[in-house]
């Protein structure tokens, strides 16, 4: 596979594949026919609830994680997640202490001046860590979401010395707090302020890439209402905010402020000191996170996530009420989102995109981290990037895009089928561990191949195959679902990897 | 393209078969009733009765993601506003290779000047499209959808691709990204793929093999949702055929092309061998991102885009030379950006989102040599919003290669770029 050396990532280009990013703005609508005699996505699944949740609000089912939501119910289960703090973690945050460099301060990463990239490589692969065992799961999926709707690449040019601090302070702090503490904290963040250029925006000289980007990503979206005077006022309002180069961290500089009369959105101030130039651009920023179309934007895009690609209007209205019922607190969101009508009529709706197949995957065959050190962690790191979806690492400010039509692709799909297979029969990585493949079956082998395909299925997927499929994984060991299975047949020997990869290779494991 | 021969004799494997006999059948009967009952056996065909064999050139789409700032690839060094507005970047008349008597070339793009000189490259400026937007993923979206006004959510390059038969899994290929652009959004399939080589099943690792695969991967997507499936059974059509490019052993560009290393460069070799291989390509895009330069875009001596102009043109030579003449009297090659830049540089050494653009055209049947397009002028007054105003539509190029290169009918076209109206700049010749 092309594309997984150290010098392909760092000569990855910005918006280089953005036209698929723009594609989310559109809907899958006419994109796809459907075959006339396709099974309803519900038929690839079941219609378990519990299931359902565990699929949307985390990275893939574990034995584990299906245990807890029977043992304690859906609802407990969500109020415990929505408390990540209470969830206990060390296994995890143990494998995350491998990764020492990410423990350095921004300040101290600044004086250096060494510009290396090691600091973001273990960010991506602490990402890694964390969505594959992590115990907090909807934290890290909600992690996820936010790290792209504030998308500050990583790794990039500039984030070598802030980009783990702003994953810290802004992503982290705030992805089940409320929105607009975490999008003041991106604004001042010096990750956010070298990405969009706000550093170097003046009264004398404006840069309009923050401003615009605060408009039509982060806040009230393209469909916002706002005009180009708009966008270029939300640019002057916001100069000033800038960093020290001193120490790299941020400053305001009221000297480079632009003063005079400015409105966007219905927000229009005197403006009329340098001084006062920063707590005006807080008060925008407030403004902007607490603006009804920033609520419908966010509920938008939340249930894009959740629920389907083409959301429910009354779905995202009532999301949206709640959003700015609750002072922009996403958890109460995500609440009411969990337990709408339309999220739990949506089973099947949605695609696993590459990185969510890898750490389903990862979570199905129940891996485990390297016995010592990250070396298979960073082999996921590019088996991620070789799919096109490394975490964190998507270019443009648009954040990865969140559609099936998004991620159509013929040579996505082989590159899946490829990583499912290298996975079941751990080529690579090697230093991660996956149990014997024998685990995978029952202790008394079924008499038929038929039983043989469900039971596996059932382990991993915790599903039973529609009848076509499983006679399509039968025939490909030559035999029909009723036929006597043997305990030397090559299907639980020297073919059982096979088996393994083509129950990942069904639309149960393709599907969220 | 020829059509009495293909490069790759067939493996023996079923699909590959079936593949080869639906397309030697429909290149040997051209009867539309037999041609419409093939269709219909097809999943994918689109309704396109009588139909022949595409004969046209191979449009290859080149999209400089990011906002690529013409201005300072064909400059206005004539224009006196241009050195106004841009006291810092600007690019010096002394510096660049003389065009006409308004524009001149920048230095780093030296490698095209032989094309420009045989007339086999030229450039269209002040093109955009018909409404401003300056937003890189609404405008991206509306530049590739190409229906303004309209409530279509398809992509120009599928409904394109669904006026013509679909004979080939290689018909419409994104090269060099395993995404495909929003252009490609539609009923008919395209592939996308990092590169040929990497197209492949790993388990699959001989002929049997990859058969008992296919057959068992095409069983799992019977009656799977049409998101997973159509990919699916895409990459399972053409499985066979890269394997055979793959297998062909490694790739020697001709008369001593030298691609640079580089994704760019990856991507137009592996375009080059479809072509070569004769597999039924029709549209290939290839995407080039990383043009939006708002800081330190530097001067004419180095910097970022001294370093992007030079791969570009690298890359395009590499790819003309590899093609040869009688190759590239095949090939259109339209590159395309979603803005250009505003014409006054910014405070931190760049230029922010603009407006009209230069669109560049590689090919025999381009009308090279020249700078198309009515120039309108970088005076305050001239401008859009501070931006260089755009006199041609970006789909009128289009669809004039679609017309005159592509063998595309005026129902076609209308079809493709609906309420496009019929001014064409007239930028290639019309194909014998």
């Amino acid at each position: 596979m092309e594309g997984t050396t150290t010098g392909t990532i760092e000569r990855r280009s910005f918006l280089k594949t953005a036209a698929v990013g723009a594609a989310a703005i559109g809907a899958v609508g006419t994109a796809f026919t459907g075959v006339a005699r396709a099974t309803s996505p519900q038929g690839h699944l079941s219609g378990d609830q519990d299931l359902h949740l565990l699929r949307r609000a985390t990275f893939g089912l574990t034995p584990a994680s299906v245990a807890r939501i029977r043992q304690i119910g859906r609802e407990r289960w969500l109020d415990e997640q929505l408390r990540p703090s209470s969830i206990g973690d060390r296994a995890c945050e143990d494998l995350v202490d491998r990764l020492p460099q990410l423990r350095i301060s921004m300040r101290d990463k600044y004086e250096t001046q060494d510009f290396d990239w090691n600091v973001m490589f273990a960010l991506g692969q602490a990402t890694i860590i964390r969505a594959a065992w992590s115990q907090r799961q909807l934290f890290e999926v909600m992690v996820d979401f936010w790290s792209n709707h504030l998308n500050v690449t990583n790794p990039g040019d500039h984030g070598w010395y802030n980009r783990h601090d702003y994953d810290r302070t802004v992503i982290r702090k705030h992805a089940l707090g409320k929105f607009e503490d975490m999008l003041i904290a991106s604004a001042k963040h010096p990750a956010m302020l070298h990405y969009l250029n706000n550093l170097s925006s003046t009264k004398d000289n404006p840069n309009e890439n923050y401003g615009r980007e605060l408009l039509e990503l982060h806040t009230v979206g393209v469909d916002g209402g706002y005009t180009e005077e708009h966008m270029r006022q939300s640019a002057l309002i916001m100069t000033g905010w800038t960093i020290d180069w001193d120490t790299g961290l941020f400053r305001y500089d009221g000297s480079d402020h632009y003063r005079g009369p400015v409105e966007v959105l219905g927000f229009s101030r005197a403006n009329d000191s340098g001084p006062g130039g920063q707590d005006l651009a807080l008060d925008y920023l407030r403004y902007l996170a607490r603006h009804r179309q920033t609520a419908e934007h966010l509920a938008t895009k939340l249930a894009r996530r959740f629920v389907g690609d083409e959301p429910p209007s009354g779905l995202v209205d009532a999301l949206a009420d709640t959003y700015q019922a609750n002072g922009t607190a996403i958890a109460p969101v995500l609440r009411k989102l969990f337990r709408s009508t339309a999220f739990r009529s949506s089973i099947g709706e949605k695609v696993r995109r590459p990185y969510e197949d890898v750490i389903a995957t990862l979570r199905a065959l129940r891996y485990k981290a390297d016995a010592h050190g990250t070396g298979g962690i960073q082999g996921l790191y590019w088996v991620c990037e070789s799919l096109g979806q490394a975490p964190l690492a998507w270019s443009p400010p648009d954040g990865y895009p969140d559609t099936a039509a998004d991620w159509r692709s013929a040579g996505g799909t082989l590159d899946r089928w490829n990583t499912h297979m290298s996975l079941a029969a751990h080529w690579w990585p090697s230093e991660i561990r996956r149990p014997k493949l024998e685990s995978y079956l029952p202790k008394r082998l079924p008499a038929t191949y038929g039983d043989l395909v469900q039971d596996v299925a059932k382990e991993l997927l915790f599903v039973k195959l529609p009848g076509e499929q499983r006679d399509a994984i039968c025939g490909f060991f030559d035999r029909g679902a009723g036929s006597p299975l043997h305990d030397d047949d090559a299907i639980v020997t020297w073919r059982l990897s096979h088996l393994v990869s083509l129950v990942l290779d069904t639309p149960a494991h393709l599907l969220r | 393209m020829s059509t009495d021969e293909t490069a790759i004799t067939p493996c023996g494997c079923p699909d590959y078969e079936r593949g080869m006999t639906r397309r030697s059948f429909l290149k040997r009967a051209g009867a539309a009733g037999l041609v419409a009952g093939i269709a219909h056996e097809t999943a994918f065909s689109q309704l396109a009765f009588g139909a022949g064999p595409f004969t046209g050139d191979v449009l290859v789409v080149l999209s400089l993601r990011g906002g690529f700032d013409g201005l300072q690839a064909i400059v206005p060094a004539a224009d006196p506003d241009y050195a106004t507005w841009r006291p810092g970047v600007g690019i010096p008349a002394n510096a660049l290779w003389q065009l006409d008597a308004t524009f001149g070339m920048h230095p780093a793009m030296v490698d095209l000047q032989p094309f420009w000189t045989d007339e086999t490259f030229g450039a269209v400026h002040a093109v955009g499209m018909s409404e401003p937007n300056r937003s890189h993923f609404a405008a991206m979206e509306e530049m590739e959808r190409a229906a303004p006004g309209s409530g279509l959510r398809t992509g120009w390059i599928d409904r394109l691709l669904g006026t013509r038969l679909h004979e080939s899994e290689f018909q419409g290929v994104q090269m060099g990204s395993s995404l495909a652009a929003s252009a490609f959004l539609g009923q008919t399939p395209e592939l996308a793929m990092w590169s040929i080589d990497s197209f492949g099943l790993s388990a699959a690792y001989d002929d049997d093999e990859l058969a008992r695969w296919d057959t068992a991967l095409r069983g799992l997507n019977d009656g799977a949702p049409g998101m997973l499936s159509e990919p699916a059974l895409a990459a399972l059509g053409a499985l066979s055929v890269a394997a055979q490019i793959t297998n062909a052993g490694t790739y020697l560009p001709a008369n001593g092309a030298v691609y640079p290393d580089t994704d760019l460069g990856h991507a137009l070799t592996d375009v080059a061998r479809l072509i070569k291989a004769d597999v039924g390509l029709e549209v290939a895009a290839v995407d080039y991102g990383d043009w939006d330069m708002h800081v330190d875009m530097g001067d004419v001596d180095g910097g970022w885009m001294v370093d992007h102009l030079s791969e570009l043109s690298g890359a395009l030579a590499a790819f003309a030379t590899d093609m040869g003449t009688a190759g590239m009297a095949g090939v259109t090659l339209v590159s395309l950006t979603e803005f250009g830049r505003r014409i006054q540089e910014n405070g931190s050494g760049g230029t922010d989102h603009g407006h009209g653009q230069v669109v560049l055209m590689m090919g025999g049947g381009v009308k090279g040599g020249q700078v198309h397009g009515q120039w309108p002028g970088l005076a305050e007054e001239d401008l859009v919003d501070g931006d260089l105003a755009a006199t041609t539509d970006y789909r009128s190029i289009l669809a004039e290669v679609l017309e005159r290169r592509c063998g595309a009918s005026a129902a076609d076209v209308a079809g493709v770029f609906p309420d496009l109206g019929g001014d064409r700049p007239d930028v290639v010749q019309q194909l014998p």
